[in-house]
């Protein structure tokens, strides 16, 4: 009675707005308490995972992100693939939707991008005759579009939580990643022939000018994939040359960013990486515990009681992630929800691998998802517009979406191709 | 007697960030080094890998306390978009209040912690006894609970100072 009583309060206070690792902690503290464990264990779970040996990827790849994002490289990025694909029907917004995704999966922090690219892009789709609306709904939903692509720190995050292979998750990533991208590069492809958005030559010198503008960066997304798959360096390994080479290549050739705006940089990103693990260790804390009182298992035989086949248990799956994505977010729902859910999956008969992806486009389409998307929270500071336009503006981009994310979850195929 | 305490944690914020910048720092270079050794010259610094671990728990914990004091740590937003201002500043009491108490029994979990490893003399690296490098734990829970104490008795006080304005 009283546990139920503090966890109504806890959830009030979530509510309310208190820190989430603060809340996690209260819970798994009191958890122990009341199950006489000394409250030690749970230091001792956040001391072990901060201390993964594939955690070291996660501040070099968000300092290097950060870098990048504060570098001339968006704009870079964005002239590149302008000069390339500029002349297709459409191609403003396809250039928005692929820069969008490469830059999200290189600094995997969700937010950044819109506010990186919607600066340069929104104007630019504004001057391409392309309608309002549209333009808002398609940054919005791109923000977090990429996070299926290596090295992306949601999907590193899901490997640590899940104990799931880092390289085969990330191999599982690339095609269903692929298939959002082409289901919204043929929504916009046929929005721009309806609205007849005015259309650029292909422009020769152009594309040269542009490869040599970001000849430095482009050897990037090479060496990290690159290396990875092709076994020169782990994961942990890639991130540190990427942070040293992006440390190099925007301070002292490009110079986009000053010395002393290095200090400022390093702490916004370890700011977010603090925030990060502090909440990973505390819910591993009380998943821990959780486990051990074995509610996964209990979860399991009430839903086997009801739920016979995984096809019913994948649509409530569905259901379920999108409101967490959209409700708790990214990263809280990573580090509290997957660790519960995995072993019932597994149950089921679903494919670690593909269970990691299904989850990762869950949450990323319900970042975008009213009404409490962050996505859209973003959108609207960054682009000082009311959050109920952005709502309208998402929705027929959602609706694609989730259209590709019930490919995704009923083909098992797009994500374990690579595996085998 | 706040400005005080107003410039003690504007000393501590400042001390956190130049360790902050200078651990992170080491991280990048002795990670990338180590890539570098083992390649090239196919050897490497023995305790590299450890001191790196080592290095990522306390920019990670260090980053932790920053948020706390710059407020950015992750939460779940939903009612106080519908609250008064002065509904709001209520919660920001309460929630600092319930933050303050969780962070003292983290720092006492914390200690308890490191007194364990104290007995069971690990070393890290180097020599260098575990306990010393897992010490940023308590150090962090600690320094929390402070600030969010401190920010409880500024929500207070200036609840007060307007009640009396008034």
């Amino acid at each position: 009675m009283i546990l139920f009583l503090v966890i109504f309060a806890l959830f009030l206070l979530m509510l309310l707005g208190a820190p989430l690792f603060i809340v996690i902690s209260g819970l798994t503290l009191c958890l122990l308490f009341s199950g006489q464990i000394d409250s030690s264990a749970m230091i001792i779970e956040m001391h072990r995972m901060a201390t993964t040996p594939i955690l070291v990827a996660i501040p070099l790849f968000t300092f290097a992100g950060y870098l990048l994002s504060e570098s001339g490289a968006p704009k870079r990025l964005i002239r590149l693939s302008n000069a390339i694909l500029g002349w297709l029907p459409g191609g403003v917004s396809m250039i928005a939707l692929l820069t969008c995704a490469v830059f999200t999966a290189l600094t995997g922090a969700t937010g950044l991008t819109i506010i990186a690219m919607g600066g340069i892009l929104f104007p630019a789709m504004l001057k391409g005759k392309y309608p309002e609306s549209f333009s808002l709904g398609l940054l919005t939903t791109s923000g977090t579009l990429g996070l299926l692509f290596p090295p992306s720190l949601p999907l590193i995050i899901y490997a640590i939580v899940a104990k799931v292979r880092i390289d085969e998750l990330f191999l599982g990533g690339i095609l269903p990643g692929i298939l959002l991208i082409l289901l919204l590069a043929l929504f916009c492809f046929n929005k721009a022939i309806a609205v007849k958005v005015p259309r650029t030559g292909f422009n020769v010198p152009e594309v040269f000018r542009a490869v040599k503008d970001s000849i430095w960066e482009l050897p990037l997304p090479v060496v990290v994939l690159g290396g990875i798959y092709g076994g020169y360096f782990v994961v942990s390994e890639a991130a540190a040359i990427t942070a040293a080479y992006v440390l190099v290549v925007e301070v002292f050739i490009y110079r986009d960013i000053k010395w002393r705006d290095l200090p400022r940089l390093m702490k916004e990103s370890m700011v977010l990486v603090g925030g990060i693990l502090i909440i990973l260790g505390a819910a591993l804390g009380l998943t821990n515990y959780l486990i051990d009182a074995e509610l996964p298992m209990r979860t399991l035989d009430f839903l086997k009681a009801h739920i016979a086949s995984p096809f019913l248990f994948l649509i409530m799956l569905n259901f379920f992630l999108l409101a967490v994505g959209c409700i708790m977010g990214m990263f809280p729902a990573l580090t509290v929800v997957v660790p519960l859910i995995t072993p019932v999956a597994q149950a089921y008969g679903i494919h670690p691998v593909h269970l990691g992806i299904i989850f990762l486009a869950n949450l990323e389409i319900g970042a975008s998802i009213p009404p409490l998307g962050i996505n859209l929270f973003i959108s609207s500071i960054r682009f000082n517009k009311p959050i109920l336009s952005l709502y309208f503006a998402s929705l027929p981009f959602i609706g694609i979406l989730l259209i590709g994310l019930a490919i995704i979850t009923y083909l098992p195929w797009l994500s374990l191709a690579f595996l085998k | 007697m706040m400005d005080r305490w107003e410039r003690i944690d504007e000393v501590i914020g400042r001390m956190e960030q130049a360790l902050l910048v200078t651990l992170l720092s080491a991280l990048i270079l002795v990670a990338f080094s180590q890539i570098i050794l083992r390649n090239f010259f196919s050897t490497g610094i023995a305790w590299g890998d450890a001191l790196v671990r080592c290095l990522v728990l306390w920019t990670g914990f260090i980053g932790a306390t920053i948020a706390a004091r710059e407020g950015k740590h992750i939460c779940i937003d939903v009612f106080s978009q519908w609250l008064s201002p002065k509904g709001k500043k209520f919660a920001a009491i309460i929630i600092d209040v319930f933050s303050f108490l969780i962070c003292c029994f983290l720092t006492y979990a914390a200690l308890k912690f490191i007194h364990n490893e104290f007995q069971m003399k690990g070393i890290a690296f180097l020599g260098i006894p575990s306990w010393v490098s897992e010490i940023i734990l308590p150090l962090t829970f600690s320094l929390m609970a402070f600030r969010y104490f401190f920010y409880f008795l500024k929500g207070v006080l200036m609840v007060n100072q307007r009640e009396r304005e008034k």
